[in-house]
């Protein structure tokens, strides 16, 4: 027995995991723009760490007085311009996260509104070129809460680093880097792998 | 119909998602996503109903992201739940709703500006179905928000409802974890027993600089800084404070001294400030409590050397005389040794007030008994009022150890008969052998008491009455004495020749006044070091205060404390040791830190409670030691331990004369099989200058006898062994010793 | 001497004006090449002190195989493998790359302080009355020059004496400092590019 509704929503699910794949290919590009700024603030909070361990006066370097306070600008300088580049490549996960969110809330909204003439085997009915919608909407659910967690991680651990906070900042790739969740990236691809050939239905 | 409980499979951690089979989905009529709401017995939950990908059924797999507060602190622990505690519920897209937000620490809080908070919250909110009071569990996000309270969801028709990126956020405050589940933890507090006054006093100090800081500025009165809790370990000093911070609503922030102290130079200073910012932190959110445990480890006294202490007292110092007016904290400090707290934190402005726990009274052991009994299936046979009377001396740690020690013998017992489980009141007397007082643990004079009844000891008739009528009356119906205006005696002294059951006489006394009982001879108390013998003997007799009504046994008191006028007068160490005594006995040794009991003592109680009250009365007046002395050299005593107000019950205990003997010989040969031709008369007649110990030896040779004679198969103690045994042996006392003794030592 | 004036095409510019906007062309090309050269010399620093970190390291383990080992120690004084050696030659090098094109600025310099010579000479205290460009006075375009030249005659310096320590430095924060100091140059004002350009717009050089 087939819905009116089926095919109706299998066009949404195929065109929210269309938005899914291009999602992922942005979403990596914009975390790998961000790895080398994460990796100079980490790198820079090294180097004004070094210099409050040393005392400069006592170095070869105590015949330019005013160095340590020049030096220090410009590393703490440095900090911020790396900060803001960071924030800006933020908005631009927000915006990949906004488009595939709605996406996904299209699709449940839709469900909604036939769920009444979808009954239980039809929304859970697998076959050998498609999933279950049930799998389906499973997936991008997932997928869907995969790309706000990981925003909200990576928002909240930038918004704890400040220059002044050395400890933070030289943490701060090792920490950027354990927000990675690679069973869900792995989630993800694997749900694009099995929803192939309904995409290309 | 029930279904099995599953852990949540990780892929659904944060999801919301309810697993169940799609059979079970159409039976409750769920569609995919749908919300639902399942009880547990603690509390509920909110979730979406998802088939499982296997569809298989029976299993049920919930995600407690959104549940009761109740449940996210105790989380299920069934295995199997019923299909009917799982409901479907309609819920609506919210238009608006207002929360609190739990954040991890107070930093975040602090330097997380609000928009941010507000942004990250809706963004973590998204999606999901929740219900007024529920929390929603953010620790999937791996960020500093932890929770979020959902106050009111501002809808009048549902439930609950739906958050879309269109529903506003309203945030009505922030929290942090430390202080929610501070919060969270006092709506279940158990009660403590017997400390209702204590309670009643701090929570008056915590309460009144806490939560009504205007109103003291306004009477231009400056608020109370500092606490004291000074009391005996284990009398709940800890427990009292976690209690009452609970009950005021104050967030309490607790350290131990060692824990602060560290070994490299400075690092014990850094972390008591660092301590005392965390308390300060605590302190924006709501009144808060800094609780010192074990001061006495963090700031002993100052010495005129550098010692790195002196900095670290110096640090509280300066730490406590920087607490704002403004900031809403309390500093309370704990301490069994307030002595050897530095006197400077002892002066107004920082510890100003001292709260004193004493050792638990009788009234007070039976409410703590009945406290702990409460959840423990106790027989009704069991009198708590009984035990509280047997338990002289002990705190409420030892009482709860009791309590436990006393299940344990139930348990014990349950393994071998496989009965209903209850405690007896011999499983409590059982345990009573095994946990003493711990005011008596590590004691000089603690011995352990195998009770001695009167009629173990023969004869003396008389001087058994003068024991119990200067020894036992007092202890156990002092209000008699109040009431006939007599001064209860302080002291016995016992004089007579040795081995005249003076030490046995002390033991029978001892059982039959039910009190805790000290002993010491002068052995004991012996040491080479200057100083060390006198401070042994005050220990003994704080110690002895601390479990009264106690009776402290000085037993060869001569060899203790010889009198100054004899010949080796000399000798400094007696003379001190003799100071000391007489100081304790006159009560000058008694600190305040001892107080015991309620301040108000004559409060009118209700009339069931007036045995009770009676007790209590005898155990607060008797808050003085009955000494016991015993000495074979009246002579050498000095006399100034002999006036009135002192040892003023002297009782000379006599060689036993003819009764005595036939009484002693009688009780001795009692568990003997004597012969028929024994004539225990004609014994006595032989035995004039006999001592009670000579007979007993008397006995047992005879019985050593018979065993040599017949081959250790003698089934009966012939008579001839006896006069055998007595023609070997000589009297140890002598006539001339006796006489001596007639003379009355005073 | 021709007036020349701020109506003027630059292709027709003569006198004062042409100089100055040389010089200002100069200029930029200087600091293209200083910032091409310290981004050289920062990959040989780094390189040194890459060696550097792994002789002591190794000497460590020598140390700890020998306690007792002068013969080694003495060996590391006298300068190190021909590797180092090589890496510590190319830092000389840009150094002194480098402090050659300072020299060239100090020309500029004295090649400015001509031309406002000249003028105060032509137009006495007053100063021209008319801009020799847009807006600036002959004086500003000096100004802008002297403050360029002395941060990167301070900043030289700063080369120099990491050029000459590097190689004998233990401490790794120490290191780590010179280093820092190479890439972030602290004596080269964050607005000394800002400056750069604003004699570029002034001179014509960049579109208005």
């Amino acid at each position: 027995m087939s819905s009116p509704a089926l095919p109706l929503i299998h066009q949404a699910l195929r065109k929210s995991f269309q938005r899914l794949e291009s999602s992922q290919k942005v979403w990596a590009s914009v975390l790998a723009e961000c790895s080398p700024l994460i990796a100079s603030v980490g790198n820079l909070a090294e180097q004004l760490r070094a210099l409050s361990s040393l005392h400069l006066p006592s170095t070869p370097l105590n015949v330019f007085p005013d160095l340590e306070d020049r030096l220090r600008f410009k590393l703490l300088h440095a900090v911020d311009t790396a900060l803001v580049r960071l924030n800006e490549q933020m908005c631009s996960l927000q915006s990949v996260r906004d488009s595939f969110s709605n996406q996904v809330s299209a699709v449940f909204q839709l469900y909604e509104q036939n769920r009444d003439s979808l009954d239980a085997s039809t929304v859970m009915e697998r076959s050998a070129m498609a999933p279950s919608i049930c799998d389906m909407m499973g997936w991008l659910q997932d997928a869907e809460h995969h790309y706000r967690q990981q925003f909200v991680r990576r928002k909240a651990l930038l918004q704890t680093l400040r220059a002044d906070e050395l400890s933070l900042l030289e943490s701060s790739p090792k920490r950027w880097k354990s927000l990675e969740s690679p069973s869900m990236e792995e989630n993800i691809t694997d749900a694009l792998d099995k929803v192939s050939f309904f995409i290309e239905e | 119909m029930s279904v099995r409980l599953l852990p949540v499979d990780p892929s659904d951690q944060g999801s919301q998602r309810c697993r169940m089979g799609p059979a079970l989905m159409s039976a409750l009529g769920l569609s995919l996503g749908s919300p639902l709401l399942i009880s547990f017995p603690r509390g509920s939950c909110l979730c979406t109903a998802w088939p499982r990908t296997d569809l298989a059924e029976g299993f049920l797999q919930t995600d407690l992201k959104v549940s009761s507060p109740s449940l996210m602190s105790h989380p299920p622990t069934q295995l199997q739940m019923d299909h009917s505690k799982i409901t479907p519920v309609t819920c609506s897209i919210l238009r608006c709703v207002k929360t609190t937000v739990i954040v991890g620490s107070v930093e975040f809080k602090k330097r997380t500006p609000s928009r941010l908070i507000h942004e990250l919250v809706k963004d973590m909110l998204k999606g999901l179905y929740v219900q007024t009071t529920f929390v929603v569990n953010l620790e999937d996000f791996d960020t500093d928000i932890k929770y979020v309270v959902i106050e009111d969801i501002k809808s009048d028709s549902v439930s609950g409802g739906l958050i879309t990126s269109k529903t506003g956020l309203e945030i009505v405050g922030i929290l942090t974890a430390r202080y929610y589940n501070s919060q969270l933890q006092n709506q279940n507090m158990v009660p403590l027993g017997g400390l209702e006054e204590v309670s009643a006093s701090l929570k008056e100090i915590l309460q009144l600089p806490l939560l009504y800081p205007g109103t003291l500025t306004s009477l231009c009165v400056t608020c109370p800084r500092g606490v004291l809790l000074v009391g005996p370990p284990g009398v709940g000093k800890t427990q009292l404070i976690h209690k009452v911070t609970g009950e005021v609503g104050a967030s309490l922030v607790v350290t131990r001294g060692p824990e602060v102290v560290g070994s490299r130079p400075g690092e014990s200073e850094e972390k008591l400030r660092a301590v005392f910012e965390r308390a300060r932190f605590a302190a924006e959110e709501g009144p808060c409590v800094l609780f010192l445990d074990e001061l006495d480890s963090l700031c002993p006294k100052r010495t005129s050397s550098s010692a790195p202490e002196n900095r670290l007292v110096a640090q509280l110092l300066t730490l406590m005389d920087g607490v704002d007016q403004s900031d809403r904290f309390l500093v309370v400090g704990a301490t069994n040794r307030p002595d050897s707290l530095d006197p400077a934190l002892r002066r107004p402005g920082r510890f100003d007030r001292e709260v004193i726990i004493g050792p638990p009274t009788v009234q007070q052991r039976k409410a703590i008994l009945t406290v702990l009994c409460a959840g423990m299936p106790v027989c009704p046979s069991v009198d708590m009022a009984e035990l509280a009377q047997q338990t002289t001396g002990y705190v409420g740690a030892d009482l709860s150890a009791l309590c436990r020690e006393a299940a344990m013998n139930a348990i014990r017992e349950d393994n071998k008969y496989l009965r209903e489980q209850t405690i007896g009141m011999k499983h409590f007397q059982e345990a009573l052998k095994v946990v003493l007082p711990s005011c008596l643990r590590g004691s000089l004079g603690r011995t352990e008491l195998s009770p001695v009844s009167w009629e173990q000891i023969g004869g003396l008739d008389e001087v058994k009455f003068k024991l119990r009528q200067s020894v036992e009356w007092p202890m156990r119906y002092p209000e008699a004495f109040v009431r006939m205006g007599l001064h209860r005696p302080r002291g016995v002294l016992l004089y007579g020749p040795p081995g005249c059951a003076k030490t046995t006489l002390v033991r029978a006394v001892a059982s039959s006044s039910h009190c805790a009982f000290l002993s010491v001879s002068g052995a004991d108390l012996y040491s080479p070091y200057v100083g060390d013998s006198e401070k042994a003997l005050a220990q003994l007799f704080h110690q002895a205060r601390a479990c009264a009504p106690s009776i402290l046994f000085l037993d060869e008191i001569d060899s203790l404390i010889s009198s100054r006028s004899s010949a080796n007068g000399t000798n400094s160490a007696h003379t001190r040791l003799l100071s000391v005594l007489l100081n304790e006995m006159d009560g000058i040794g008694l600190k305040t830190v001892e107080r015991r009991g309620a301040k108000v003592l004559q409060a009118e109680g209700v009339e069931e409670g007036h045995a009770l009250e009676k007790m209590d009365h005898q155990e607060v007046c008797n808050k003085d030691v009955m000494v016991i002395a015993a000495t074979n050299r009246p002579e050498c005593l000095d006399s100034a331990l002999l006036r009135p107000g002192r040892l003023d019950h002297i009782i000379y205990i006599p060689p036993p004369d003819q009764q005595a003997r036939l009484c002693i010989l009688k009780v001795c040969t009692e568990s003997m099989p004597l012969g028929p031709d024994v004539c225990l008369e004609e014994l006595v007649e032989k035995t004039e200058l006999y001592s009670g110990a000579d007979l007993q030896n008397l006995c047992k040779e005879a019985a050593l006898l018979a065993l040599q004679e017949e081959n250790l198969e003698a089934s009966a103690l012939k008579h001839r062994y006896f006069v055998q045994a007595l023609s070997r042996m000589r009297p140890s006392l002598t006539e001339q010793q006796i006489n001596s003794y007639q003379k009355t030592p005073r | 001497i021709t007036q020349s004036s701020a109506k003027k095409k630059c292709s027709a510019l003569t006198g004062s004006a042409r100089k100055i906007k040389d010089n200002a062309a100069d200029w930029h090309n200087l600091l293209l090449r200083w910032e091409k050269l310290n981004d050289e010399g920062f990959k040989v620093a780094g390189r040194i002190v890459e060696l550097r970190l792994m002789r002591s390291q190794r000497d460590e383990l020598l140390l700890l195989d020998s306690t007792s080992a002068p013969a080694g120690s003495s060996s590391l004084q006298t300068g190190g493998p021909p590797e180092l050696q090589d890496e510590c030659c190319k830092l000389k090098d840009i150094v002194d790359k480098m402090a050659s094109m300072v020299m060239k600025m100090q020309h500029l310099m004295a090649s400015q302080q001509g031309v406002q010579d000249l003028e105060e000479f032509q137009f006495r205290a007053g100063g021209r009355r008319l801009p020799l460009f847009h807006s600036w006075d002959t004086k500003a375009f000096g100004d802008s020059s002297r403050a360029l030249l002395e941060s990167f005659t301070e900043e030289l310096k700063l080369k120099q004496m990491i050029q000459e320590e590097l190689a004998h430095t233990w401490s790794s924060d120490l290191c780590m400092v010179y280093m820092s100091c190479w890439l972030h140059q602290p004596f080269i004002p964050p607005d000394a590019r800002l400056t750069l350009e604003a004699l570029l717009l002034e001179t014509g050089h960049r579109p208005l």
